[in-house]
């Protein structure tokens, strides 16, 4: 065992963690942090993003002993104290989901898009999500999820 | 007669939206580890078919940590049989024993450890031994039913007994015919694939068992090990959590019962989750079909006669051997006959995936209709338009025949509520620009350079449920603020169940849907409800839903009637208050009625309301779809992709149009991926599966495909709640053959799903291209 400290969404997690143990293992079973979802456990779904010191990284594929040091957000980081944040709304109305599995990931990414580009096309959006799946096929009201909570953002 | 309504036919949020986008959501793998819980791993066998002659588990028990191991020796794994008639099978999953010493497929249980954590279990499973005497095996469905063919499994024969509809004079129906066409066709190996790794814990207190598992398949999964355990109902209690997708591969599944099995032996709460390995290759695929069809048409394009006969490969434990629904009959005809036989291999198990029957014999029934149409160079959809399914037809291949005769050994009629084939089929055809963009079969509508297009069509039909899936028994209960409870076994896969069933409650009580929680998924609190399955849920549950709330409309109007001095049939309740009808200044809030103590009594009104419902199955609603496809191929590549896609359906009154879209695009999504790059590539050698994750088995993504065009007929079904029929099942249906008929017509040459590249470029050599 290692004894860690693990920065998420601001607190400090101290955690012990086997050497071969992924980042998103620990974030959900030892942490507790369940809206992280692990669909493959091999980097090929998008259902573990998270952020790490800002950027959107697959946690399935990340050493928990080696995730010291950086600032990491799961989804449940990123709401207000009062409200939610503009994707969550966005995707709650324009039923951006279906079975809610991909959502998390989804807007993890989404997020990590806006902040670098507040104003991003269609295909910029697409792009940002491409090594999503949702395999409800939600697609159209994902992207039009995300596009719209851009324009809210903005506005 | 279609009804004034204020929250039916709006696209409402998900009542749990806000659990999605928070993450707050639990799947069966977020629930918390209960106290002292272990967590187990599966030892899987490595041939496809094998006989266990020796196992040693000793170093495994003695591995500290280690808290259980079971095996085909333990009594309750490997002696009885988790089921004893194929078609009153629970579990769907007609497996023998739950842990066989005579191995099935690749995969199929040899042992299951608990330990402390999963390193100990995975450690522990390493060191059992095992010997194997390896058997024949079968991987081919018409190998299998040869005589002389080695046995799949030890308990029965490789083919199940046929179930046939006949109807008419079949060969006088050929006679009568002008033309006869005659066509095979098959698919490849499709999976549900859901994101959701499925788990299972299980907890045993004394003789009582708890379980918790994501699933669309409550009740049956408490029928099962009710039976399997010999336990009262009383006894088990299933908690059933919303799953990360579904499309029909969380039922009862054999992993539930290795927990629950395990659980006991190991006296403590144990959990099984699955890996994505296990979850593509040990759990379940869709039916891979083989289907010969023949139909007999008359010059002028009547269709006379239609015949068909559907093999199914079950794999290893698949039990199905009947059409599920009733898609032979889109085309009315006056003499046919249907014949379906599940056939076992040594291949993973495979059973119900969204669309099931109706979209394999759809493929089949529909490409053979396109060839007659060439015969006689008639447009396929004027021959829709001439030969389809109407309003008050009969349902000839509906299951619910064969279950009434089955039961009751008779042969009922079941006839046909509502069709909007004849809308849907003209004006689809009219949004894909059918008139410009069809120049005859196997015509391409543009040649540019290298690049050749085709359009296609193709309809379907779909159950909106089936009467013998059961009662629906759902409870409303209202707050003393007015809010209500909404209690139903109805499952959450994505499909916005709970949603829609608020919506109903909602309507009949004149509140918002905000105003009304669901509890769902405990077996110990809410009513029998059919198993989420065969697009049941809006056109059969809510009935009960209806009336439940019906019920607690009746109540509160007449404590509001000694309130306000009206009789209760002059009242009514909107915008959360009730009013006398005609004079509405005079009311009382639903609020204040609730709170406000009644003199009698010295205490506010307390109202349930109740409904337990069955469905008479004399007649039928289905929902029905015409899909058309616009593809280009580039020949330089061999890809084909999608240009334009129009999805036209009846669902009857749609009742949250967001939610219906997400379905028909889903649908859509999914049956792009049959027709383009899923398909389970099993090894001819071992029938081991090669491609058991996203990376090898690719299913679409956001920047594959354009995203389909969706509108829904009007249409009200008498039979459905507010008109409603089903939708989730549906919408994969006639996908694969508008995508397949515009394949065709591009190059002229057909091709069966996957259209891979490969058999792209074979079509375009033989064409000289």
């Amino acid at each position: 065992m290692n004894s860690i400290n693990l920065k998420i969404n601001g607190e400090d997690c101290p955690v012990d963690v086997k050497t071969h143990w992924s980042l998103a293992y620990v974030i959900r079973e030892k942490i507790g942090l369940t809206g992280t979802k692990t669909g493959c456990e091999m980097g090929t779904c998008g259902s573990c993003t998270i952020l790490m010191d800002g950027k959107p990284v697959f946690s399935c594929l990340r050493m928990a002993v080696d995730a010291e040091g950086h600032e990491w957000t799961t989804i449940e980081g990123i709401e207000g104290d009062d409200e939610l944040h503009p994707l969550q709304q966005t995707f709650i109305d324009d039923h951006g989901m279906q079975c809610g599995y991909c959502t998390p990931g989804m807007i993890i990414a989404a997020k990590a898009l806006l902040e670098e580009n507040p104003e991003p096309t269609e295909s910029e959006v697409r792009k940002a999500i491409a090594g999503h799946l949702c395999r409800c096929g939600t697609y159209v009201r994902i992207v039009k999820s995300i596009m719209n909570a851009a324009e809210i953002a903005r506005s | 007669m279609r009804d004034e309504t204020s929250i039916i036919g709006k696209s409402l949020p998900l009542i749990d939206g806000y659990e999605k986008v928070t993450g707050r959501l639990k799947y069966a793998g977020d629930i918390p580890p209960l106290q002292r819980m272990h967590y187990a791993k599966v030892l899987r066998s490595p041939y496809a078919h094998a006989k266990v002659v020796h196992i040693d588990t000793s170093a495994a028990e003695a591995l500290p940590g280690v808290s259980a191991v079971i095996t085909h020796k333990d009594e309750i794994t490997g002696k009885k049989k988790t089921c004893n008639s194929p078609w009153h099978d629970f579990s769907f999953n007609f497996r023998g024993p739950m842990i066989s010493q005579e191995v099935c497929y690749v995969g199929d249980e040899v042992a299951v450890v608990s330990a402390i954590d999963e390193d100990v279990a995975k450690e522990a499973i390493k060191l059992i031994e095992v010997e194997y005497e390896e058997l024949p095996a079968i991987f081919d469905m018409e190998e299998s039913i040869k005589p002389g063919a080695p046995q799949v499994h030890p308990w029965g024969p490789n083919a199940l007994d046929p179930s046939v509809f006949e109807w008419g004079d079949i060969e006088e129906g050929f006679k009568e015919a002008d033309h006869i066409i005659e066509n095979r066709i098959t698919m490849g190996n499709q999976q549900h694939a859901p994101l959701d790794r499925n788990s299972c814990m299980a907890h045993w207190e004394g003789d009582k068992v708890s379980i918790w598992t994501s699933t669309q398949a409550l009740f049956w999964i408490r029928d099962a090990v009710t039976e399997f355990f010999e336990l009262s109902p009383n006894k088990v209690r299933v908690h059933s959590t919303p799953t990360g997708g579904s499309f029909g591969l969380w039922w009862g599944n054999n992993f539930m019962f290795l927990a629950v099995a395990l659980a006991r032996k190991a006296k403590r709460p144990v959990r099984l989750i699955l890996t994505r390995d296990e979850v593509m290759t040990t759990v379940k695929r869709r039916e891979k079909p083989l289907i010969d069809a023949k139909i007999g048409i008359k010059k002028d394009g009547t269709m006379v006669s239609q015949s068909y006969r559907h093999l199914m490969d079950n794999g290893a434990y698949g039990n199905k051997f009947d059409p599920y629904q009733s898609v032979a009959d889109i085309y009315t005809t006056k003499h046919g006959r249907a014949e379906f036989i599940g056939v076992a291999t040594n291949l993973l198990p495979a059973g119900c995936m969204r669309g099931v029957g109706d979209l394999t014999l759809a493929y089949a029934m529909e490409q053979t209709i396109d060839m007659a149409a060439e015969k006689i160079g008639m447009d396929p959809v004027e021959f829709r338009l001439k030969n389809h399914w109407q309003t008050g037809d009969i349902c000839h291949t509906s299951q619910e025949v064969l279950f009434a005769k089955l039961l009751f050994n008779k042969t009922p009629e079941v006839e046909l509520t509502s069709s909007g084939l004849a809308e849907c089929i003209s004006k689809g055809a009219e949004k894909i620009g059918w008139k410009d963009k069809w120049k005859g079969w196997g015509k391409p509508s543009s040649v540019d350079g290298h690049k050749i297009r085709g359009v296609g069509m193709g309809i379907s039909t779909h159950i909106s449920g089936l009467a013998f899936f059961g009662f629906n028994g759902i409870t409303l209960k209202v707050n003393p603020d007015g809010t209500m409870v909404l209690t139903t076994g109805i499952g959450r896969m994505g499909q916005g169940g709970d949603t829609t069933q608020a919506m109903v409650a909602a309507e009949v009580m004149g509140v918002e849907l905000e105003d009304i929680n669901v509890v769902d998924g405990d077996t110990e609190v809410v009513g029998h409800t059919m198993v989420t399955f065969g697009s049941n849920g809006m056109h059969m549950v809510s009935r009960a839903t209806k009336a439940a709330a019906e019920h607690a409309k009746e109540q509160l109007l007449e404590f509001a009637a000694k309130e306000l001095e009206a009789n209760p049939e002059d009242l009514d309740i909107k915008n959360r208050r009730i009013y006398v009808k005609g004079t509405e200044d005079v009311g009382i809030e639903l609020k204040e009625l609730m709170s406000k103590p009644i003199y009698e009594y010295l205490a506010a009104p307390e109202v349930i309301g109740s409904a337990s419902k069955g469905v008479e199955f004399h007649k039928a609603g289905k929902m029905m779809m015409a899909d058309f496809a616009e593809i280009e191929i580039d020949t330089r590549t061999a890809q084909m992709k999608v240009i334009k896609f129009v999805a036209y359906h009846d669902s009857g009154t749609v009742v949250n149009p967001a939610v219906c879209e997400n379905q028909v695009a889903g649908g859509y999504y999914q049956s792009m991926g049959l027709c383009t790059t899923e398909n389970l590539v099993f090894d001819d050698e071992t029938g081991a599966i090669l491609n058991p994750n996203f990376m090898d088995y690719k299913v679409v993504g956001p920047m594959d495909m354009p995203d389909p065009e969706i509108y829904f007929g009007e249409v009200y079904d008498e039979d459905g709640p507010f008109g409603a029929k089903g939708i989730g099942e549906g919408v994969t249906c006639a996908v694969p053959i508008a995508i397949s008929s515009a394949v065709y017509n591009a190059l002229g040459v057909r091709i069966d799903p996957p259209m891979t590249p490969e058999k792209i470029l074979d079509a375009l050599k033989s064409k000289g291209r």
